[in-house]
């Protein structure tokens, strides 16, 4: 740039004409006010951050969270590294509880029916209503609700027995057959525990554990520490047995896509081969001798070889665990499904093992069946819906509409208006779970509490359910034991049951330290157990189950990642998270192989008309490798008709293709029952996706390595990429000479701008990616955009192309074969900016607003960016993103009170990019320069690391030798992505996926 | 939600990075803030006549008596009402207008209210002007304050805090201060 005119100068000119009303420096032209409290809180110091240790509320999975508040405002949430269940990571869904928390359709206050809208009325006046009504009912009165911690299942269960009515646990999603399962299998009235991490053989027979099935960030941990290939060379193995590969099957090492309903044959079939090898199959020896491989094999469309040959594994390559299905395999003979899986388990010997079913797991069970009854019978009472929508996520065929209807009057608990509470005629608005007391009993040793964060959000006049069945329940002359709140009720029994907890007598103490660290474990380890198989007391067959209808397709609509049963779809972050399987984003799809598609002549987009018995829906097709061509997929959270801006109108609700129907032993949802036709409506809808390419084209984009070719490599080179290059004048990369070690590049001087002071002292920020353990579960995507500011821009602009995110996770198919079983191969690749040491974003910027930081970071200064969109178009990463509009600004109120106050909220007319958390380094940078030392290894945590479930980021100074991430790389697996083609010199290594079954030499 | 945006529809900075002082609960009425603004003289006019130049120059105040936080946080933090009530309790002042003003203080104290300073001083948006590191420094706070302890009303001083006076001082071999963008903008 020595030659004629500089850069800037030339923006200069340029400038003269246009730029007169740029902002001077430090203006106060507006009055601002500063408010200080009146008596400060002990604990809070204005700019920095406030933490508590709460659980989340999101689901019963019970994971302990770390709340980041500042000046009173929860801004972000972070996994408790010290509880037992989530072990310091959090998913997705638990990062969008601050969107609940600010949502701006939370209800104002308490409301009644007034013809057919609301009219708001007073706390006072609305819970002397509830009483009048309940008594009026003389008993006839249902709670119907979803997962209850365990204190206010207790105070629920006194407020209803003062009512002299019934609770009854509801959820779409139940895990009811399994419960049933384990109770005929072993007599025990539970959900069983899963230790995935003490497996090396893991067959999933459909079940979602890494999506959102029972707890999974506690199986995300468990999968990747079991799964990924560790110093000696070995690794865990994943074998999906189901007709579609969801987020879990895309990490499976083997697919056998058997066809729907056909599990407990398999499962039986390879029990039955366990068992005459010598496995103990007590009172099941004689089932298993009428089941064998080749039946099994005709059923379930594969070959017998395949489950011969898993069968095989299953006892060889232990320990292993067999697991599912999952509520997407519900159908009419889920609960033998269930217990097949479970009978395999034990015959392989794995009960005390690797599954554990002498204790408990608080995962909902709840009966369909019975809720439904349990309304009806309520006809002419009072119905009172907490935590659950049951309008929106059963369908017109279970009855319950009809029996909700049949009510004398109905209460909803909700936070924001749904579906049922739409058609109630009381709503008394429970708080966000960040504003109010409650605990968590994941599994009968660990004991999490749930404390408020914050004050309540002040525009929402809401109150914890628990304080209104306090009192409510004390109109009705209920004692709760002198509790005058929830908070006195929930403490009073955490003071009863401290001492069988903990074994402190100290309450007082004790409790402090909970409040502290959010947790509780018993201090007496759960001794496993090898419980026996007993003989069933329940008639059940295990043969294929049928499916209904008349359609070319099996029906298979499964719960979303995303959504759960639709109770997140109101969220933006999820609405815009692109889904881990199809990368589709606000939209629903339908879900077929390509080959179907092609010979109906379809691609992505094509609008078609899934038909079945009871109902039908149109969404464009998602032509998907990973579904046997008989199957047609549809996730659930679509479509709702009264759920608030965010959710209404986007996407279609599945289960109306649902007959209602429930499982006779378990009384679960049935939502595989069903055959279904596909007509093309002729009409094409964009899809809102964010995928490229499901193909890397042979780029080293994301390369593999066999497991029989680790340590085999030749001399590895440094750091995975070749010597270093340059451009040269006349094209094409030359040799350039360096200077000691190559990741100090850029070298001393080499930057203009920023000249780089090359001290040892400097450190150079890396980061570490290991795609062995990474599941795409996208939980990082959702934290960077909590605390980045980064806005949601909805979905038409999502389909111009214009997302935000600073991270998403790229997904590849190798190896996916949807008609035989055999090894398959989804890769999945988080992208965010490389911070390039060569950087091809840096010197195409006119203003120097994209620049090279002398640690090493790629830096965007968002006052100098003046929108040129040059960098965007030179990254070869497509990581840069830029404001279109003021998205912003467009963030309706109270949602943008969870901006991270730490960070610039960019305006439009500018790009930005992932900073690896600068905010953070700089935090850590002042907080070791007061107190005069330097910072640890492990001290900066960006987002998306601290999040990951499965630990396969690490973010460190690359020049510390002893850091994690300088470690981490030094792997014969390091790679960069398209280093060897660009030489862009990026600051993130990336570990290579090791698969089981040979790949290309192309592929790396 | 599709967001509907017409360029240049809205006007005025997308401020939200650094609400500072805000107390989790209490929410300015933004009407409420206008007539206030309006009904005073001056939008700059302080709801409480404070005195900097008795309080710092006078009695010899630590600036970190009352700006807390300075030394520990970005923000230096303004004092709650209870740190001026812990002297005006006793200290109720000795001319006429002085009596007033500490009364309205220790009305906003016994009515739990908090008092709304104009701020005066303020980096743009997308500045990170970390108070500890400065403090840490031992930077005095009148170098970028001014000679407060003489103020009897604050004014800003005359340099603008832009950025090139920032950087005056970064580049000032006796702070071996970084003088890098992302130091300060991020």
């Amino acid at each position: 740039m020595s030659d004629g005119i500089q850069r800037r100068d030339f923006l200069k000119v340029v400038g003269v004409g246009g730029a007169g009303a740029g902002l001077s420096g430090c203006s106060t032209q507006n009055v601002e006010k500063l408010i200080p409290y009146v008596v400060p809180p002990e604990e809070i110091t204005p700019g920095v951050a406030t933490w508590y240790a709460t659980t989340c509320g999101e689901c019963s999975a019970g994971c302990g969270v770390w709340v980041r508040t500042r000046e009173g405002r929860a801004v972000k949430l972070e996994g408790n590294p010290a509880h037992p269940i989530s072990q310091g990571a959090m998913c997705s869904v638990g990062h969008s509880s601050l969107q609940a928390l600010y949502h701006p359709d939370r209800l104002s206050g308490p409301m009644r029916r007034s013809g057919d809208s609301f009219e708001p009325i007073g706390w006072d006046e609305a819970e002397a209503l509830l009483a009048q009504q309940i008594q009026g009912a003389g008993g006839n009165a249902v709670l119907l609700h979803g997962h209850l911690g365990p204190a206010m299942e207790a105070a629920a269960s006194q407020f209803m027995a003062a009512a002299g009515g019934s609770m009854v646990e509801f959820e779409a999603l139940s895990a009811a057959p399994l419960r049933e399962a384990t109770r005929i299998a072993f007599g025990r009235d539970t959900v069983p525990i899963y230790d995935i991490e003490s497996a090396r053989m893991v067959v999933s027979f459909g079940a979602d554990f890494l999506g959102g099935w029972i707890s999974p960030v506690e199986h995300g941990r468990a999968f990747s520490s079991m799964s990924h290939a560790d110093e000696r060379g070995s690794k865990g193995k994943l074998v999906f047995v189901g007709p579609r590969l969801s987020l879990t099957g895309q990490n499976a090492d083997e697919w056998v896509p058997i066809r729907p309903g056909s599990e407990a044959v398999v499962a039986l079939a390879m029990a039955s081969m366990i068992s005459a090898a010598g496995g103990d199959a007590g009172p099941y020896a004689s089932l298993l001798r009428s089941y064998d491989v080749a039946g099994a094999a005709t059923q379930a469309g594969v070959s017998a070889d395949a489950i011969e040959a898993l069968a095989r594994a299953f006892m060889s390559d232990g320990p292993s665990l067999a697991i599912g299905p999952g509520p997407e395999g519900n159908h009419e003979g889920a609960t033998a499904a269930h217990l097949a899986v479970l009978v395999l388990n034990a015959v392989a010997g794995n009960v005390g093992r690797t599954i554990h079913v002498n204790g408990t797991s608080a995962v909902p069970a709840g009966s369909v069946a019975d809720s439904v009854q349990a309304v009806r019978r309520a006809a002419g009472g009072v119905v009172m819906v907490h935590g659950a929508n049951p309008l929106y996520s059963l369908p017109a065929g279970s009855g319950f509409a009809e029996a909700y209807a049949s009510a004398g009057f109905r209460v909803s608990f909700a936070q924001t208006m749904d579906e049922t509470a739409a058609a109630a005629d009381l709503i008394l608005p429970d708080r966000h779970a960040l504003e109010s007391w409650g605990d968590a009993n994941p599994r009968d040793d660990t004991w999490s509490i749930q404390q408020p964060a914050m004050q309540p959000v002040p525009l929402y006049d809401s109150k914890q359910t628990g304080d209104v069945m306090i009192s409510v329940g004390a109109r009705m002359g209920a004692d709760f034991g002198g509790a005058a709140t929830f908070f006195e009720f929930l403490q009073g029994r955490w003071r009863d049951a401290h001492t069988t907890i903990s074994g402190v007598p100290a309450f007082d103490e004790w409790w402090r330290a909970v409040l502290r660290t959010g947790v509780a474990t018993s201090s007496v380890p759960r001794q496993a157990e090898a419980t026996p198989l007993q003989a069933p007391d329940t008639a059940l067959t295990f043969e294929p189950a049928a499916f209904s209808g008349d359609g070319d397709y099996y029906l298979n609509v499964y719960p979303s990642v995303r959504f759960g049963d639709g109770r997140f779809a109101n969220r933006p972050w999820l609405q815009e998270l692109p889904d881990p399987v199809s990368k589709i984003m606000w939209q629903s799809w339908v879900e077929m192989h390509p080959s179907v598609a092609e010979e109906m002549g379809l691609r992505n987009g094509h609008v078609v008309r899934v038909t079945s018995a009871d109902g039908d829906v149109e969404a464009p097709v998602f032509t998907y490798p990973g579904i046997r061509p008989d199957v047609i997929a549809l996730a659930t959270g679509g479509g709702h008709t009264a759920y608030g801006q965010f959710a209404d109108g986007y996407g279609v609700n599945a289960v109306s293709l649902l007959s209602g129907a429930t499982e006779g032993p378990s009384g679960a949802l049935i939502y595989a029952g069903q055959r279904v036709s596909v007509t093309p409506t002729g009409d094409w809808q964009r899809p809102a996706t964010t995928e490229g390419s499901s193909d890397t084209h042979d780029r080293p984009i994301a390369p593999a390595v066999a497991l029989s070719g680790l340590g085999q490599a030749e001399e590895h080179e440094e750091e995975g990429h070749g010597p270093l290059k340059e451009l040269q004048l006349w094209g094409g990369f030359g040799p350039v000479e360096t200077e000691g070690d190559d990741r100090a590049f850029p070298l001393p001087g080499i930057s203009e701008y920023a000249p780089y002071d090359g001290g040892d002292a400097t450190p150079r920020w890396a980061m570490a990616i290991d795609l062995d353990k990474c599941t795409g579960c996208s939980a990082c995507v959702v934290a960077c955009q909590a605390e980045n500011n980064v806005a949601f821009v909805g979905e038409d602009e999502v389909l111009m192309g214009r997302e935000m995110h600073w991270m998403r996770i790229e997904r590849y198919y190798e190896t996916v074969d949807a008609e035989h079983a055999g090894p398959v191969d989804i890769r999945h690749l988080p992208m965010l900016c490389q911070h390039c040491g060569n950087a091809p974003c840096e010197p195409v910027c006119p203003v120097y607003a994209a620049y090279h930081t002398p640690e090493g970071l790629n830096a965007q200064v968002y006052n100098r960016c003046v929108g040129t969109r040059y960098c965007a178009n030179n990254c070869p990463y497509k990581v840069r993103v830029f404001n279109w509009y003021r998205y912003t600004a467009a963030i309706p109120e109270p949602l943008n009170w969870q901006f991270n106050p730490d960070v610039t909220v960019r305006d439009n007319g500018v790009m930005e990019k992932c900073t690896f958390c600068v905010q953070r380094i700089r935090d850590a940078q002042n907080l070791a320069a007061i107190s005069g030392r330097e910072i640890g290894d492990g001290e900066i945590i960006p987002a998306c690391q601290q999040s990951c479930p499965a630990e396969a980021i690490v973010f460190g100074n690359i020049r510390d030798e002893n850091a994690r991430v300088s470690q981490v790389v030094q792997n014969e697996r390091t790679y960069k992505v398209l280093d060897e083609l660009i030489n862009t010199q990026p600051a993130v290594s990336y570990l290579k996926k090791v698969t089981f079954h040979d790949v290309q030499a192309a592929e790396h | 939600m599709r967001i509907r945006l017409a360029v240049g529809a809205v006007i005025g900075a997308a401020v939200l990075g650094t609400v500072a002082f805000v107390q989790g609960t209490q929410q300015t009425d933004p009407e409420a803030a206008e007539s206030t603004a309006a009904s005073s003289s001056s939008p700059r006019e302080q709801p409480i006549a404070f005195v900097h130049d008795v309080h710092a120059g006078q009695y010899a105040m630590d600036c970190q008596y009352c700006h807390f936080s300075a030394e520990r946080s970005v923000d230096a933090g303004i004092p709650p009402v209870e740190t001026c009530m812990g002297c005006h309790r006793v200290v109720l002042g000795s001319t006429e207008t002085a009596q007033a003003e500490i009364a309205k203080v220790a009305e906003h104290y016994n009515a739990g209210r908090a008092i709304e300073w104009v701020r005066i001083y303020k980096v743009s948006d997308h500045v990170r002007f970390p108070h500890l590191r400065h403090v840490q420094a031992d930077v005095d706070c009148t170098v970028c304050h001014g000679q407060v302890q003489e103020m009897g009303v604050i004014t800003e001083v005359e340099q603008d805090l832009a950025m090139g006076w920032c950087v005056s001082c970064h580049r000032d071999p006796q702070y071996n201060a970084r003088v890098e963008c992302s130091v300060c903008h991020y």
